[in-house]
């Protein structure tokens, strides 16, 4: 507990400095600016601005990163409330009630009591970080390269399961993922792979233009196609600070959506993004007037926010104890710490306490700041909201070209931004989706390493991996996952969960 | 400008028919990247179990790709689709590409195999991807385009330039020598910026309501 106490001391001490102040807030404030932009969800807003922070110092430039994925959640959810246009999958639950308070002219209370579950389920699930990192740290150490290579499998089995529509598909694009992924000199051999003899693929293919093709220019391709109806709320919004019958009303569904969304939020694989859903038929099985959900209810929106921001929230844990990226966000951040010289896991708590401790810290403050300013704000996102979309694209595409050059300076990695946008186009157009695939192409090549270690060590016995007890039981849980999910009578209740 | 080409036209008559195209091609797809991914490992070493070769993941990795596009192939003939055929465009894809393209070979020389591309800079390589990439949009038009350039532009470079330390080529290279000869970059940089943003308050100024397409901002009445 103490220890508890001084860990975070001396984390609130980094987050405190000035800069480190300011980069949160402008990290926030970016975050949400961007995130409020109809089309552009958490992802390609994080891909987009990943480049900004390339010349900040390691914990700076994690803060504004942390700060920027908040305000783009945030920022997600007043578009859901004010213009039924979800930036990703899990806004999708508050797009039903929200969206219908806001046409009731109760925008304002909507928007409000988001922000105030988000942060006070931001803040239950800083704690929990807090508290189960060390822990789970040390779990970590324990672990040998069989172990980190079975739970990367049951992190990927996760992420299948949860995936949207087809099963198959979610393993092809998983696969394609981790094949991608050895593009490049082999490590421990020297020779090139897959390489065609282009000199810029020996270095593998970067991270940040398979990020940005596949989503940010991807996304571009794919919002041309649609003729959007925008249906932005024309009602004042009303005032924003809920009364206390609302708060009553909101109080237990806050509670439970954070206890719900913290649990999920560890699970490796994205758990995250079934916290919303579960917390949104929670709340419509316990509630006496079950009718009102879809109507407008405030329970349908604060239950869900709370479980969608503490979610997000936790799902740091399996990045920063374990290494393991649990979704497509928490990859760009492996992302991010890599390209700053990082290595995300279980090391980084001890060998840079302030960096770990000072982004805890931060993600505390970056919710509390959220709460602050955004609120005030609302006048200049509704406005925002109005930009239509035929100027924002070009203007997502200019961002895009100059952050990815200014990385390296390379034309060439230009280029490649246009040709995983072509391909991230084409897969989404087969129906398949481009998330599971950046996951495993940030775990393909830890996955290999580790493979590789465990059977050097184990002198080529591929038994290693179901003699040792922790893997075998890693690996056995992925199994039985995998074949639930296949089996078709429990695939129509996961089809339910998501289409609810 | 939507085409539904696909290879092979659906049928509903029963026996060998597909009924899903977006599984049959998206199967096809996966088995011709599975082939593709082998042929281009086939002559490097797989290793044993021991010494595990640069070959082994790939190539294993491959062969689950394929057996996934088989499955999919299958399920195509099998099961209808949910949704019909997917409906492609072609303007979105061309146009921006190709703009992304034209940026990546007018912002800085650079060697592309034997070809030469000359340095233009981000004056102009910029506003050219925003105004032939904002036409991929059916409703673009000229003046917004023009406007969103002449202040994106400048903008980028104060931001990425000035602000965040990151070299990007601003004019090309004879202009920058001829014009700002004894100027640092940060200098020259601002009098560019500040120059584009000139330019477009004054296309702003002389070509307003020469086409109604101004940004409606409705008024909000927000109350705390």
């Amino acid at each position: 507990m103490f220890d508890l106490l001084s860990n975070l001391f001396l984390g609130f001490g980094v987050a405190l400095t000035f800069n480190n102040l300011f980069l949160c807030l402008l990290g926030c404030l970016v975050g949400t600016l961007v995130g409020i932009l109809p089309g552009v969800g958490p992802i390609a807003t994080i891909s987009m601005l990943l480049p900004i922070t390339f010349g900040l110092d390691p914990v700076g430039a994690l803060i504004m990163l942390a700060g920027i994925y908040y305000g783009a959640q945030y920022g997600g959810s007043t578009t859901a409330i004010l213009v039924n246009i979800p930036g990703e999958a899990t806004a999708v639950v508050t797009t039903l009630d929200g969206h219908q308070m806001a046409r009731r002219g109760q925008a304002g209370i909507a928007l409000g009591i988001a922000a105030i579950g988000s942060f006070l389920a931001g803040t239950v699930a800083t704690i929990v970080i807090a508290a189960l990192a060390k822990p789970l740290t040390g779990l970590a150490l324990v672990f040998g390269p069989a172990e980190y290579f079975s739970l990367m499998v049951m992190g990927l089995v996760f992420a299948v399961v949860l995936a949207h529509g087809s099963i198959i598909k979610a393993i092809a694009m998983i696969l394609v993922g981790i094949l991608l992924s050895t593009v490049g000199v082999d490590i421990e051999t020297g020779e090139d792979r897959m390489t065609l003899g282009l000199s810029f693929l020996f270095d593998g293919i970067d991270f940040a233009v398979l990020a940005m093709g596949v989503f940010g220019i991807a996304e571009i391709l794919r919002n041309l196609d649609n003729v959007e109806t925008r249906d932005v709320v024309r009602q004042t919004i009303g005032r924003l600070l809920p009364g206390w019958k609302e708060f009553k009303q909101a109080a237990a569904p806050i509670t439970r959506g954070t206890l719900l969304g913290s649990v999920l939020g560890i699970l490796p694989g994205n758990g995250a993004v079934l916290a919303p859903f579960a917390s949104y038929s929670l709340e419509k099985k316990i509630s006496k007037h079950p009718e009102r959900f879809g109507k407008g209810a405030i329970e349908g929106v604060a239950g869900p926010e709370s479980a969608n921001n503490a979610g997000a929230q936790t799902s740091f844990i399996p990045l920063l104890t374990l290494g393991i990226p649990p979704n497509a966000v928490m990859a760009l951040m492996v992302g991010a710490m890599t390209i700053h010289g990082i290595v995300p896991g279980p090391l980084v708590m001890t060998s840079n306490p302030t960096l770990f401790w000072g982004m805890i810290a931060s993600m505390w403050l970056g919710n509390l700041m959220l709460l602050i300013i955004n609120l005030p704000m609302i006048g200049l996102w509704v406005r925002l909201l109005k930009v239509p979309y035929q100027l924002l694209f070009p203007a997502i595409l200019m961002f895009c070209c100059i952050g990815i050059f200014s990385i390296n300076s390379e034309p060439v990695q230009v280029l490649m931004i246009a040709f995983f946008g072509i391909v991230g186009y084409a897969i989404s157009k087969l129906g398949f989706e481009p998330a599971p695939l950046l996951l495993g192409f940030v775990l393909g090549r830890l996955m290999e390493e580790n493979f590789r270690r465990a059977l050097l060590m184990s002198r080529g016995d591929m038994m290693t991996f179901i003699e040792n007890p922790i893997s075998a039981v890693l690996l056995a849980i992925s199994v039985l996952l995998l074949a639930m999910a296949l089996l078709p009578s429990l695939r129509k209740n996961r089809d339910e969960v998501f289409t609810e | 400008m939507t085409t539904r080409d696909l290879p092979v036209r659906p049928t509903e008559k029963g026996g060998l028919a597909v009924r899903s195209p977006e599984n049959v091609l998206g199967g096809l797809v996966l088995i011709a990247l599975a082939l593709f991914a082998l042929w281009l490992t086939l002559d490097l070493p797989r290793g044993t179990l021991t010494t595990v070769g640069p070959a082994m993941l790939p190539q294993a990795i491959a062969v689950l790709i394929g057996a996934c596009g088989f499955v999919l192939l299958i399920a195509g003939f099998k099961r209808r689709a949910e949704h019909g055929a997917p409906v492609w465009s072609l303007r979105g894809p061309l146009l921006v590409s190709f703009s992304i393209g034209l940026f990546a070979a007018t912002i800085k020389g650079h060697h592309f195999g034997n070809w030469k591309t000359i340095e233009f800079g981000l004056m102009f390589a910029g506003p050219m991807a925003i105004i032939i990439g904002g036409y991929a949009s059916s409703e673009a038009r000229f003046r917004d385009l023009l406007l969103l350039a002449l202040t994106l532009t400048p903008f980028c470079m104060l931001l990425f330039g000035d602000m965040l330390n990151l070299p990007i080529p601003i004019l090309p290279r004879f202009l920058s020598e001829a014009l700002f000869g004894g100027m640092s970059y940060k200098s020259s940089l601002r009098v560019t910026a500040a120059v584009l943003f000139t330019a477009a308050i004054l296309v702003f100024r002389f070509t307003k309501g020469r086409s109604g397409s101004r940004i409606e901002v409705a008024k909000h009445e927000v109350r705390n």
